[in-house]
């Protein structure tokens, strides 16, 4: 099944559809007494090539949010709409679609497959996708030049810097040319010098209209989106847009 | 995802992991390896037995005395009521049309010794020459003992492949005196080897004219087995008819009386043995059956250990678009690959083995161990290798992620 790409639904007629839209949702880990709100109600439209970061305490629920959105875990309460569908209703297999095809996810910790070269790690989401080998090759290529990295493509994760590591994953992340690009503290286990080429890649890709997402503990890291949403104890507390204001 | 993207990764996951890969690999060649090799070694010994059965023929019965003495319970006296050498010969000569042959026996355990060395408890068959022609023991080197022999109790005697190196380590046992409880015999023709069906090694016996041994050691009472071939396999049943009719006669047996002796079957006899050969061959398939067992067990556990170790990675590829079908059949085909390159290996390490004897029995390969032995590992391999990693798969990717 050789699927087209999909654009950033900024992009054309779909451009009034906001790419998330969240009412009410709750998460809770546990029962009883040892019962967690992480999250108790969250109202959240996110448009077509917004560039949004989410601040907050530690605990208070940024990565729980996250992981929603990701589609990589499931709402308590609440309804959540991806580009207009309620993922909420979706099946195991129509979830695997939309973690492959709209959302591409950026960890803290990179998660790439160990003992894999970079770029079979890049080709991983084209394979699920069912692209043929060949293009998968040339996508996944294009995409580490993209991130500087096509010169490392042979290389396994273990003799890659951390910063090198964390390109390798955003260039998994965007190889599929995801609807929304989430980022959980993507520059959490970097140094300053790393940092600032991750999030060059992260202003860039708004810059081109696409939908980010990033967690983030660093004022200086917000600043740099258009919108920072702030969380405390599994609520907004906030909703601004940043200092700077460059919306594209 | 495609099934050549799937093999591809399972290539590489098998080659990511080389002990891992290695271990489960030597589990599953050892235990397929030793469940074909045990059923052989089974299967080889029974085989031996089989062709002992040919070998004897199924056309002799033997005639044995009644346990518990003459009937005792009849007026005639014993004397009438015993087989004697006498009795042998008149139901020889006695032209039954289904018997070709009597041979009678009597047997002693005696002391036999050269000039340099001695044999306890040898066991001595006094017999007539039809004995060669009849029963296993076939004559290698020299002759058998002739009927003139018999007739004028000639002290010469047949002596068996073990006993003849015992007795004369340096040269031929062929033409040399030996001495049976004192008695000077020379030694006439030595016979052939005999695969062993009894207690009593056939190798270790000594065979001498039935009229000498009767007249040196037994005395000239009941012979102990009278060894009957009928004229061919089929009329085995008219001939225990025919003996059994003349023995009756011959021995005085009333209509009303037990008869003093039994008639035995030898396919019968050494069906029992078979029976007890492919009682050994179930019991080695047991010990064949723990050890797959165990080898199971091992790749079991190297299963499990790399599913576990591999959850997090199971996350990973669920966030990037994994279904569960396409992680199923990655660890499907990792731990197919595994198993089947060990139980081929295997298979090829017992074909090999079953070359070489193992105490004293050559295997024989059953058919039917090869697929099983390689079907059970195969799906212990692949039952422990993708049952965890389905679990693991129908977990939320964050669940998995979070996992160790
Ligand atoms: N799987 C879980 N089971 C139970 N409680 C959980 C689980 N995951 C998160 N929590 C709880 O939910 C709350 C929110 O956690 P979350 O990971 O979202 O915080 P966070 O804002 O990302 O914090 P940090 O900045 O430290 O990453 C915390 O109190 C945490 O203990
Ligand atoms: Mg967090």
């Amino acid at each position: 099944m050789s699927h087209a790409v999909v654009g950033p639904i900024g992009s054309g007629f779909t451009a009034a559809l906001p790419v998330l839209e969240l009412r009410d949702i709750h998460q809770v880990y546990g029962t009883g007494d040892a019962a967690v709100h992480a999250l108790r109600g969250i109202d959240l439209t996110v448009g077509a090539g917004d560039y949004l970061a989410i601040m907050g305490p530690s605990g208070s629920g940024k990565s729980t949010l996250m992981n929603l959105l990701g589609c990589l875990d499931v709402a308590s309460s609440g309804s959540y709409l991806l580009a207009g569908d309620d993922v909420s209703a979706f099946d195991e297999g129509q979830l695997a679609k939309v973690r492959n095809r709209e959302i591409g996810f950026v960890f803290q910790s990179f998660n790439l497959v160990p003992r894999m070269s970079a770029v079979a790690n890049v080709e991983l989401p084209l394979v699920y996708g069912g692209y043929k080998r060949k293009e998968r090759r040339r996508r996944a290529l294009e995409a580490l030049e993209m991130v500087g990295l096509g010169h490392r493509a042979d290389h396994e994760p273990q003799e890659l810097s951390g910063g090198q590591q964390q390109r390798v994953a955003i260039a998994r992340a965007l190889v599929t040319s995801p609807t929304l690009v989430l980022a959980d503290e993507p520059t959490g286990n970097l140094d300053s010098e790393s940092t600032d080429e991750i999030l060059g890649i992260f202003d860039r890709l708004a810059a081109e209209g696409r939908t980010i997402v990033i967690i983030t503990h660093e004022e200086h890291v917000a600043e740099r989106t258009h919108r920072v949403l702030a969380i405390s104890d599994g609520l907004i507390v906030s909703d601004r847009e940043s200092l700077l204001g460059v919306r594209a | 995802m495609k099934l050549g993207d799937i093999l591809l990764s399972a290539l590489r996951g098998v080659t990511a992991n080389k002990l891992r890969s290695i271990l489960t690999l030597l589990g599953v060649l050892i235990g397929v390896a030793s469940v074909i090799l045990l059923l052989a070694v089974g299967n080889g010994s029974a085989q031996t037995i089989k062709a002992s059965i040919a070998a004897l023929g199924t056309d002799t019965v033997t005639v044995r005395a009644s346990s518990g003495g003459g009937g005792a319970a009849t007026a005639t006296s014993s004397s009438t009521k015993e087989i004697t050498y006498d009795v042998s010969t008149q139901l020889a000569d006695s032209g039954l049309g289904h018997v070709k042959a009597v041979v009678p026996q009597v047997s002693t355990s005696l002391t036999v010794s050269s000039t340099t060395t001695s044999a306890d408890s040898t066991s001595v068959i006094g017999t007539t020459p039809n004995y060669f022609g009849v029963s296993t023991a076939k004559v290698a080197t020299g002759s058998a003992f002739t009927e003139a022999d018999v007739t004028s109790s000639a002290k010469v005697a047949v002596i068996g492949q073990t006993l003849a190196t015992t007795l004369f380590p340096t040269g031929s046992a062929l033409g040399q005196s030996v001495s049976i409880d004192g008695t000077p015999f020379t030694i006439v023709g030595i016979m052939a080897t005999q695969s062993s069906t009894g207690f009593t090694d056939p190798n270790s016996v000594i065979i001498a004219p039935i009229t000498r041994v009767q007249r040196s050691f037994t005395g000239y009472g009941a012979v102990s087995t009278l060894l009957v071939q009928a004229t061919d396999s089929d009329s085995v049943d008219a001939a225990t008819g025919e003996i059994t009719v003349m023995l009756d006669q011959l021995l005085g047996v009333g209509a009303d009386d037990t008869a003093p002796y039994t008639i035995t079957d030898q396919s019968t006899l050494l069906e029992t043995q078979e029976a007890s050969a492919d009682s050994f061959t179930v019991l080695l398939g047991v010990v064949a059956a723990i050890s797959l067992l165990v080898g199971g067990i091992g790749v079991t556990n190297v299963m499990l250990v790399s599913v576990t170790e591999r959850t997090r990675e199971i996350g990973i590829r669920k966030a990037l678009g994994a279904t569960r079908g396409a992680i199923l059949g990655q660890f499907l085909a990792e731990a197919a690959t595994l198993t089947l390159v060990g139980g081929i290996l295997g298979v090829i390490v017992a074909l090999i083995g079953s070359n070489y004897e193992i105490y004293g029995t050559q295997p024989v390969v059953l058919g039917y161990s090869v697929p099983l032995a390689l079907g059970v590992s195969v799906a212990i391999g692949v039952f422990f290798g993708v049952y965890p990693a389905g679990r693991a798969a129908a977990m939320r990717p964050i669940q998995a992620l979070r996992a160790i």
